[in-house]
């Protein structure tokens, strides 16, 4: 009986790694670029594999591979070679949600860049100048001037304006994100000022903003989300810095970098004109227009090409 | 005396056939209330619906009538093979001209609009559509044809889907146009979908069939082995994806040759062997009922006869018990396929990759993109596993 049992075992798991590698494509070490599975993940990893191509450098596209913790964890493992991440999330991977660094561009990318040097051999290259950071976003109707801050949100309020957010449970409850807010421009929001949502889903609170569900007016939104003026919604700049930052960057196994040097100067060249409007524009074109990410990016390198 | 005598004018009234005219009141209801095709300025806010009669030529809306009319009057029609095989054309032309419809109505809206214009399926469309199919499915039911006929028009009815498509027709709808833009990588994620499937049923059926024979040989196995497969179903594949990065990347770091061949901690294999481990409980659960469903009697008729107990196995429990394991491997089968829209997670590719797109730019027509082929192939795998174990010669018990 025993017999029986034991050798389908033995069968199952040697067709089992039969199917896997016919289902997966034959392994000659090329870069292996990956990203998470959101927007501008597709379009900062199709960016990054398409630059490296035409540095001539053979890279496999595992594009949206899964959520933070998964890419992170496929980094950490060496399943991966390169994927964007932001430096703010630093914070998240070394627990260090309170240091003060975090909330400078600057300061943030370098404290991770040598955390990650140090412990787990990963490079963080030269940030984008953008910040993907949480942000309120409102509707203009709502009668904010055109470059508002969220101070002039808070004279808003205390002015008894009506106003409601729809948030995710994260943003009003973290306290790095609303609370921090709250506490550096000096406002407070009541339970009916917030319509909550589980997910941190920014296309879900946009659109509730931008077609007034529930009587939502304003809406949680990262600060390169594409879909923010598409909607007709203006973001409140965060000029007391209350917020951390979350710049995008590429970061690479060392060991893939030492042996490929032409890596770092590509992509601190494509980076660098990663602005926040660039990547709002881009990032539209994929969330408002629905072209793919790879067209996309394929778009803005050929025009890159042509203004150098 | 009195009952019959009140219930035989009633008779008259209540037709033969209840749930072709159920299905044609429903129809129209959402024809005339709901909006057939919604029209929104992107495709990140809701839509605005537009009704049948004012979104198509009224030719359109006026051969859809007629449609429901002729079925209608059907039901109350004496029940009969012909009467059948009318229904089924009739309702299978409502679905067809309800297609064209769609099309059109995106066509006419498409034009003058500007390019992010998405016009997308309303809730009158699916209606209609879904009473158009049931009818259908009800005829033909009742009609009572063979597996081949059966076959012949589920080809027939993709090939005029098809043909409509390549003609143009659903250009303008929102989810062709999601289509559209992703035409080279959505015939790959569709490969690589069936692909996953495969991969994780074969070996859950190699190690399900023997589990659960086991269980019905050695009962104190039967709690241990249901209990641990009890368990895995109850973890989130996320969790369990994230659980298999460490050990995976391990193992094909380890045994290089492995990881050449594509094990590792990221795509296929996390995800196959997630899936294969939920597909372990209903396959072995099924062999179980199979196997202890197989009646004394006949195991006692085989041992009179002198059979061995490889024999008995052989050549009474599997095949009295293949009925069970059949439907035991539809399930798992139409299971899996839905399951392994989650092997996006973790980078093993598949409709999936449509869905998790869809949901991250809130963008519905996307996510049906990734969702409509999957349904359509775990309805496809169901029925053709139906019409294969029907079509099976039935060995009396």
């Amino acid at each position: 009986m025993t017999g029986l049992a034991r050798r389908p075992v033995l069968l199952a798991v040697a067709l089992a790694l039969t199917l896997v590698s016919a289902v997966s494509q034959a392994a000659e070490t090329p870069i292996v670029v990956s990203s998470k599975i959101d927007t501008e993940g597709a379009l900062l990893g199709e960016l990054i594999a398409a630059t490296l191509e035409a540095e001539g450098i053979k890279v496999e596209r595992r594009i949206g591979l899964g959520p933070t913790n998964i890419v992170r964890a496929a980094i950490l493992a060496g399943q991966i070679d390169v994927y964007p991440e932001y430096t703010g999330n630093g914070a998240l991977f070394f627990h260090r949600e309170d240091g003060p660094a975090w909330k400078d561009a600057a300061k943030g990318y370098e404290l991770v860049a040598a955390l990650d040097k140090a412990e787990n051999r990963l490079v963080w290259l030269k940030p984008a100048p953008a910040d993907n950071t949480w942000v309120i976003a409102v509707r203009r109707d709502i009668g904010l001037p055109p470059q508002a801050c969220v101070g002039d949100l808070a004279a808003y309020l205390k002015a008894g304006g009506r106003f409601r957010l729809a948030a995710s449970a994260e943003f009003v409850e973290s306290r790095a994100a609303l609370p921090a807010f709250e506490a550096a421009y000096g406002f407070h929001l009541s339970g009916d000022q917030l319509l909550t949502l589980s997910g941190g889903n920014t296309a879900a609170t946009l659109r509730a903003a931008a077609e007034r569900i529930s009587g939502v007016n304003a809406a949680m939104a990262y600060g390169t989300d594409g879909a923010i003026a598409a909607l007709g919604l203006t973001a409140l700049c965060d000029d007391k810095h209350a917020q951390v930052v979350y710049a995008p960057a590429p970061v690479v196994r060392a060991d893939v970098l030492d042996r490929n040097p032409a890596i770092a100067p590509a992509l601190d060249g494509l980076f660098a004109t990663l602005t926040r409007e660039t990547l709002q524009r881009l990032n539209a074109r994929i969330a408002v227009d629905g072209e793919e990410a790879r067209a996309v990016a394929a778009d803005y390198l050929k025009h890159r090409q042509a203004v150098r | 005396m009195t009952a019959v005598g009140a219930a035989a004018p009633l008779a008259r009234i209540v037709p033969q056939n209840q749930v072709l005219p159920a299905l044609v009141v429903i129809g129209g209801l959402a024809g005339a209330g709901a909006g057939f095709v919604t029209v929104a300025p992107n495709r990140l806010v809701s839509g605005t619906g537009i009704a049948l009669a004012s979104s198509v030529p009224p030719l359109l809306t006026a051969a859809l009538a007629v449609l429901g009319l002729l079925l209608l009057s059907l039901g109350f029609a004496r029940a009969g093979r012909s009467r059948h095989y009318l229904a089924a054309v009739l309702a299978g032309a409502a679905l067809a001209v309800t297609f064209g419809a769609a099309g059109r109505a995106a066509a006419m809206l498409a034009v003058g609009a500007s390019a992010t214009t998405a016009i997308s399926l309303g809730g009158g469309f699916w209606v209609i559509f879904a009473c158009a199919a049931l009818a259908l499915i009800d005829a033909l039911r009742r009609a009572g044809i063979g597996a081949m006929a059966q076959l012949l028009i589920a080809v027939l009815a993709v090939a005029i889907f098809i043909a409509m498509s390549k003609s143009g027709l659903f250009d303008a709808l929102s989810l062709a146009r999601e289509y559209a833009g992703r035409r080279e990588v959505f015939a790959a994620a569709v490969i690589r979908h069936a692909e996953l499937v495969v991969a994780a049923i074969v070996p859950a059926l190699l190690i399900g069939v023997p589990l659960g024979v086991l269980a019905r040989r050695r009962a104190r196995f039967e709690a241990p082995i249901f209990t641990t497969l009890n368990l895995v179903q109850t973890v989130p594949s996320i969790a369990l994806f994230g659980l298999l990065i460490e050990p995976l990347s391990g193992l094909a770091n380890a045994v290089p040759v492995l990881g050449r061949l594509g094990v590792g901690g990221v795509g296929p294999a996390p995800a196959i062997i997630a899936l294969t481990l939920y597909g372990l409980l209903p396959i072995a659960r099924n062999t179980l009922a199979g196997v202890a469903g197989v009646s004394p009697a006949a195991l006692d008729a085989g041992r009179g006869m002198g059979m061995t107990r490889g024999q008995l196995f052989r050549q009474l429990e599997i095949p009295l018990a293949l009925p069970v394991l059949l439907a035991g491997l539809r399930v798992v089968l139409v299971q899996t396929i839905g399951l392994t829209v989650v092997a996006a997670l973790i980078g093993a590719g598949g409709l999936g990759t449509f869905v998790f797109d869809g949901l991250g730019q809130y963008a519905t027509d996307l996510v049906l993109l990734g969702a409509l082929p999957a349904i359509a192939m775990a309805l496809a795998v169901d029925f053709l596993l139906r019409l294969a174990t029907g079509a099976m010669p039935q060995r009396a018990p």
